[in-house]
């Protein structure tokens, strides 16, 4: 058996209550197997229930539906495959049963109880008219070392290399000691983590090392969307060769994705000055933190190839801010106006809701038009305001033409367009960002 | 309508792979840019165009011809490709462009399991093919900008079928003189093929640069690529072929696609061959005033350059070569930026007429202003 193959259990049920134990206790025993302890199992397994029973009831009762539990080594994910069906798919919303009026008492569905107890949800279309719903929940993992790392005193020249688990760390157990950052994902936090990451091909790390295998700096990066890579870095361990260490890391990091899928490199915390002319800036993203100050963060970006140059649209709300914007870019893009113009629409929208409960981040995707846009936009956001989660986004695609039908939607419940990633999508990425102090 | 479920019916190599996007034709370009011309410096064509015999069979293809099938195995041309070279007609296979004939080579020497190795910072195409075959690609380092022969040698194991070299190299114009590819040749020994892609042969001036077809004789493992695209300036016809040992050929045509030549292809490409104009002298003296011309602008400039044989050089940067692409594309000057060879920050120019060089250093010294 394949080492992929060891790490995936599927099966595949009618989607009826009679079976909902089959689903639960293959959810925890297989989450047990791959290593998630009792808790994070039985969470595990209770947010399937309440998902199962929910599509069961609500989305796709009687329909063949796949259950897939995979092994990301750092976490355990259960996906659940149904064909799109007659029956209501606005039921898919998170926030489906939410009132978007002002009531006391919010009606809660199963997906909305789902995940307060996993770390992400999300749902994605797929080919063959098929829904995903897909839940993670990560494996508990010691912090970094609190004991302090001696100050890095480098000797000799630099070299590059692939760190071995104990090498990737290192460099994370340094870079929680020396420079702790509030917008670095949680993950930065556990060095165990981030090896299991790198071993299950969830990222790559890079690292500069000394020529006595002391650690200079280092670089994490990972798939974002499909061709778009992000990431986080270069850190750089000795200020006096910041210039010579982030060159080298970077240059490495890319090396390592010109000939892949990626079409561009994103970075949305950071980057050392030295290399910062090597990026084009896209924009300020704003963090929330449930206290403290807010934080802001420059997004840099480059293209890894040439610019095709494609069409986008957009409502004539925006067409003045992104032709700027693809100015100030040189981007060639031809934009093409959508309007209302009477025609019918139909059904409940639904939203993709990628919940992180860690990082207090939720990013909302349109799946599916329908006549309910705005209402769909204030239920979600009631919802999510009310999980204490405080900082929203929401991410349109520039090449889906209904989409640009969100931008007013948007704009009117306080989000602002903060930037444009090329080619994250069918084309580019608008991201809105909410905002919260209203 | 049930829609094929690709999962399952495309080998993951092939679902993994990023198919290239070729640039869109010069009129969509422009008007997508916004500019009113265009100086094509990205693809290494010839200005010049092909020599004139080739320019009269091109003016003169009778349109019934159109209606014909041309020869399946480009019968006169490999005649006349033998004559040039002194070898048998049917040590060469001619393709639909040196592109085709590099599926052909893998096509033929390599399965399930097995290797090339070639460079990392080369012309992509070997790593491509082998990569979207489901055939591990040994990309080895550069060293000093050229083809590190030592660690090519040290990544060889028994699963390594073909060696793709590209001499000069495609981008950095180095070369690996006739003495290290027959020490290398040597080396190897006869257990791998190894293939030696002259494309921009015809460009060299210097005096140890190899002629590859010359050594067919003595290494029967050798396998030479040549093109029509880039001296002979008929890239838009799409032809190059390869020459090799008559048993290692006979092999390799088991895997190539008959028919894949067309007839104005071929006629044009033996009027290239026959050529007694001097086109490869006028070329060669372009070639040479831009170079030199493009380098002490760019040391003016301060900005390095990468400069060796090939009708090409490199410029580094100081920041991203692709969004120097995208201003100059906007200035009507189309590049090619290197991050996809590995050269982050720099961008390839191809050396062209006096008029498209000085148009690029106006549009470099604006965007860099």
């Amino acid at each position: 058996m394949s080492q992929d193959h060891e790490r995936i259990v599927s099966l595949q049920l009618t989607a009826r209550m009679s079976f909902l134990p089959v689903a639960t206790h293959c959810v925890e025993t297989v989450a047990k197997v791959f290593g998630l302890g009792r808790e994070e199992s039985l969470k595990l397994s209770l947010a399937s229930e309440e998902i199962f029973s929910y599509l069961c009831s609500h989305v796709c009762r009687g329909e063949i539906l796949d259950i897939r539990c995979s092994n990301g080594l750092s976490y355990v994910r259960v996906e659940f495959r149904f064909p799109v069906s007659a029956l209501d798919m606005g039921a898919l919303n998170i926030a489906a049963s939410v009132s978007c009026e002002n009531e006391d008492d919010m009606a809660e569905v199963g997906l909305a109880i789902a995940s307060r107890t996993i770390d992400r949800l999300n749902i994605i279309a797929e080919r063959q008219n098929r829904i995903c719903l897909a839940i993670e929940k990560d494996k508990d993992y010691p912090p970094a070392l609190e004991t302090s790392i001696a100050p890095v005193d480098l000797t000799g020249p630099l070299m590059v290399e692939m760190p071995d688990t104990e090498g990737a760390k290192r460099y994370v157990t340094i870079l929680a000691q020396c420079s702790p950052d509030p917008l670095r994902p949680p993950f930065f936090s556990y060095p165990g983590k981030v090896a299991d990451m790198v071993a299950a091909g969830e990222c790559q790390v890079v690292t500069v090392v000394d020529a006595k295998g002391e650690c200079a700096g280092g670089v994490l990066f990972r798939f974002w969307t499909a061709r778009i890579v992000e990431m986080f870095g270069p850190h750089v361990f000795d200020q006096s060769r910041e210039g010579e260490i982030a060159a080298m890391l970077l240059d490495t990091c890319i090396a390592r994705t010109a000939r892949t899928k990626a079409i561009g490199l994103v970075n949305l915390t950071g980057i050392p000055p030295s290399v910062q002319s090597q990026f084009e800036l896209l924009g300020l993203l704003h963090h929330y933190p449930h206290d403290g100050e807010t934080v802001h963060r420059q997004a840099f970006y480059r293209l890894l190839h040439e610019d095709q140059g494609c069409p986008v649209f957009s409502d004539a709300i925006l067409k003045e801010y992104l032709r700027q914007e693809y100015s100030r870019l040189f981007l060639a893009r031809e934009i093409r106006e959508v309007r209302d113009q009477g025609e019918m629409k139909a059904g409940a929208s639904i939203f993709s809701a990628e919940v992180r409960r860690e990082g207090s981040v939720a990013i909302l995707r349109p799946l599916w038009p329908g006549a309910d846009l705005d209402d769909n936009v204030k239920r979600h956001l009631r919802f999510i305001k009310e999980e204490g989660i405080n900082n929203i986004f929401f991410y349109l695609d520039l090449g889906v033409s209904w989409h640009a039908s969100l931008m007013t939607v948007l704009i009117t419940n306080h989000f602002r367009a903060a930037l444009i990633i090329p080619f994250a999508g069918q084309a580019d990425f608008l991201i809105f960002q909410y905002d919260i102090l209203i | 309508m049930i829609e094929p479920n690709l999962d399952l019916l495309v080998p993951a190599y092939v679902r993994e792979f990023e198919p290239y996007i070729p640039s869109m034709p010069d009129p969509e370009l422009q008007k997508l840019y916004g500019c009113d011309h265009l100086y094509r410096l990205n693809n290494n064509e010839n200005p010049l165009g092909p020599p004139p015999g080739a320019q009269e069979v091109i003016r003169r293809f009778p349109s019934p011809r159109g209606a014909v099938y041309p020869s399946g195995d480009s019968y006169y041309l490999r005649r006349e490709i033998a004559v040039c070279h002194a070898i048998d007609p049917d040590q060469v296979l001619v393709g639909n462009g040196a592109n085709e004939v590099i599926a052909f080579v893998i096509k033929a020497f390599c399965g399930q399991g097995d290797n090339i190795i070639t460079a990392d910072k080369t012309f992509a195409v070997y790593e491509w093919v082998a990569v979207f075959s489901g055939i591990e690609a040994r990309v080895i380092p550069l060293n000093e900008e050229r083809f590190d022969d030592q660690a090519m040698l040290k990544n060889i194991d028994d699963a390594t079928k073909v060696i793709f070299l590209c001499n000069p190299n495609n981008p950095t114009g180095t070369y690996w003189s006739r003495d290290t590819l027959k020490a290398f040749l040597d080396e190897v020994g006869g257990r791998q093929i190894v293939v030696v892609d002259e494309a921009y042969f015809e460009f060299v001036e210097a005096d140890d640069f190899p002629d590859g077809m010359s050594l067919l004789k003595d290494y029967p493992n050798l396998i030479v690529f040549r093109t029509f695209s880039k001296m002979y300036g008929i890239a838009g016809l799409r032809i190059g072929y390869l020459a090799g040992d008559l048993k290692v050929v006979d092999m390799i045509r088991r895997t190539c696609v008959v028919y894949s030549v067309n007839g104005i292809a071929q006629e044009a490409a033996l009027a290239c061959l026959r050529d007694e104009t001097g086109h490869i002298r006028r070329t060669r003296d372009l070639v040479r005033e831009s170079k030199s011309f493009l380098s002490a602008e760019m040391a003016a400039l301060g900005l390095p350059v990468i400069v060796g044989e090939g009708n090409y050089l490199i410029v580094k940067l100081p920041g991203s070569d692709t969004l120097a692409y995208r201003k100059l594309m906007h200035e009507g000057i189309m590049i090619r930026p290197m991050t996809g060879f590995r050269y982050p920050n720099h961008i390839r120019v191809t050396l062209a007429r006096m008029e498209a060089m000085e148009a690029f250093v106006a549009a470099l010294k604006k965007i860099l202003a």
